[in-house]
């Protein structure tokens, strides 16, 4: 596993960002999922050693996050969600600057520094000062940054923030290149659950500072139990508890459609039966596709 | 805009060394950056003016019959012993030379990266808060080095050069150490200072003006309370009037105000502690707001 973590805390003040959480995470692309303030920033924090965790431990690389946090930062690639550079530099000197800082020797962080803009997209802007840079050139940028020592592996948080849906996707095509040819293991944090679901083999979702599901994409999606679409004629609050009564988990979206989740080896008939049985009329029945949103919305919670 | 991928990402073979001094890219990368500044430029090659017209003073020291015309009523200039480097290191333009090199190198050091939210890319390096700190005190201490321990230490070679004999070193084997020791004592002093006024802001501009009227305002404000109060004492509100009694007794010589100048150096000292304390609570790899 590269990455172990047992039972972390942290607080903000009386704020709880993290109560708790236990992983472990192994190879391939993993997405840390979850709404905002769930705590996905503050654990690759506490990975990192920028935030000290206030109870439990944790390894990534088999080195402690407490005490070896110069060994985590030589094997780790980190992309951060804000903005960032240096002022007065060009793309160039910025990136062989941060690979200088990481241990290489100042030629080869020039040598690799072009090579890494290159393969982010930015080879022919690469001597333009930053400060003249779009969003989506500095998101490119930070990337190659995280890149420019050649890591391990590499904490994306937010990497598609602030982008056009053209660079979002060429960013997610280069994630999904790093992880899949390129042998660099990769952490996406995101809130943003296509983005996940396009990039990432396995998942977890935290909420409120726990781990509310943690797995890989195909076990999750193919959960125990099975989805329906339902619309209905007629007062639906006896029917919904109807259901709930039944073992089904039901959840509303906000135009009024039904998310009904019925447990594996249920009748759905019963959806027809609880439906005559409390006075609405189904007018739209469909068997869904399950996807990372209902695995979301079913830990989580459908807003 | 570029197509993605034209070029394919390959791992690279060598190997990531662990090194001694890992504020070393900051430094070269700071001092860089400064000398790309016009202005900055200008004034550096402007900052040796005193350097220079001291180093005649050597020279006319050996040659007094030559010089006479020129160094009349001047003897400071040309009795070369701890008075003059004295002199040099507590010379008024001097000082004020180098708070306006702070002003240009050292208002960005630390307002720029908080500004630009760069501190989280320096801390995800393998690299302490202790070796960014030294890296940006570094930068600071190469121009203020450049400024007093490079030029005195000069200024003492070419005096034996000239004089062609030893007896400067003989009659003072210590001034060598007091021209380190004062010179030391103003970099420790512009490197708290330049990074304790850098960290206060994200501006770069609040940062320049800090430093400035920061120096000034003191300095007046002993001129004011002094000439009302008539005490000496008022001189430990001024940053010039504290180097300037510490560096007179460096060199061995009657300080310019009448109080112990132990009290200066612990004006100093607490300066700087107070600074140190200040940066560790605002250089971390994340803002945390509670």
């Amino acid at each position: 596993m590269s990455i172990e973590v047992r039972d972390v805390h942290f607080s903000y003040g009386r704020i709880k960002a993290l109560d708790g959480v236990t992983l472990s995470l192994g190879e391939g692309a993993v997405g840390l999922l979850g709404p905002n303030g769930a705590g996905k920033s503050t654990l690759l924090r506490i990975l990192l050693g920028f935030l000290p965790a206030a109870r439990g431990e944790g390894k990534v690389f088999g080195y402690d996050i407490r005490r070896e946090q110069n060994l985590i930062r030589r094997s780790v690639g980190y992309m951060p969600e804000d903005d960032c550079f240096v002022a007065g530099l060009d793309a160039v000197s910025f990136t062989s600057y941060f690979g200088e800082l990481s241990g290489m020797p100042h030629q080869e962080a020039m040598k690799r520094a072009h090579d890494v803009l290159f393969y982010v997209g930015l080879g022919e802007s690469r001597y333009r000062l930053l400060d003249t840079y779009s969003a989506g050139m500095k998101q490119r940028l930070k990337l190659a940054q995280a890149l420019v020592h050649d890591p391990k592996l590499l904490f994306l948080d937010e990497p598609t923030t602030n982008l056009d849906p053209r660079g979002r996707l060429e960013i997610l095509d280069l994630i999904k290149d790093i992880a899949t040819d390129k042998g660099i293991q990769v952490l996406v944090s995101s809130h943003i659950l296509p983005d996940i679901e396009s990039v990432c083999d396995s998942v977890v979702i935290l909420n409120k500072g726990r781990v509310a599901a943690q797995g890989r994409m195909a076990d999750l999606r193919a959960a125990d139990y099975s989805l329906y679409e339902v619309r209905i004629k007629g007062a639906g609050d006896g029917f919904r508890d109807r259901l709930v009564a039944c073992g089904c988990r039901v959840d509303e979206t906000e135009d009024r459609l039904l998310k009904v989740y019925l447990p594996a080896g249920r009748d759905p008939m019963e959806v027809f039966r609880a439906a005559a049985e409390t006075d609405v009329q189904v007018r739209h029945f469909v068997r869904s596709q399950t996807s990372l949103e209902d695995v979301f919305a079913r830990t989580v919670g459908v807003d | 805009m570029a197509r993605i991928q034209e070029q394919g990402y390959s791992h690279w073979e060598g190997r990531l060394v662990e090194r001694q001094r890992p504020w070393w890219p900051l430094l070269t990368m700071g001092v860089r950056l400064t000398f790309r500044k016009k202005n900055f430029r200008l004034l550096f090659a402007m900052s040796f003016i005193p350097a220079v017209v001291y180093l005649v003073g050597v020279y006319a020291s050996e040659r007094v019959e030559d010089f006479k015309f020129m160094v009349r009523g001047s003897s400071q200039l040309i009795n070369i012993g701890p008075s003059f480097f004295k002199s040099y290191f507590t010379l008024d333009p001097l000082l004020f030379l180098m708070v306006m090199l702070m002003v240009f190198a050292g208002a960005g050091l630390i307002a720029d990266d908080l500004k630009h939210n760069a501190l989280q890319l320096y801390f995800a390096r393998p690299l302490r808060k202790k070796d960014y700190l030294a890296g940006k005190a570094a930068v600071i201490a190469f121009f203020v080095l450049l400024l007093t321990l490079v030029p005195g230490l000069l200024l003492f070679i070419f005096k034996l050069i000239f004089a062609a004999s030893f007896d400067l070193l003989r009659s003072y084997p210590w001034l060598p150490l007091s021209i380190v020791a004062d010179a030391l004592l103003l970099t420790v002093f512009f490197v708290s200072y330049t990074l304790l006024l850098s960290s206060l802001s994200r501006n770069r501009r609040y940062v320049m003006v800090m430093i400035f009227t920061v120096y000034l305002v003191t300095d007046i404000a002993f001129g004011i309370l002094s000439g009302i109060f008539k005490s000496p004492y008022f001189a430990l509100l001024s940053i010039k009037a504290n180097l300037q009694q510490t560096g007179a007794v460096l060199f061995g010589q009657r300080p310019p105000h009448a109080f112990p100048a132990v009290l200066s150096f612990v004006v100093l000292l607490a300066f700087c502690l107070v600074a140190f304390g200040v940066l560790q609570r605002r250089v971390r790899g994340v803002e945390v707001v509670k």
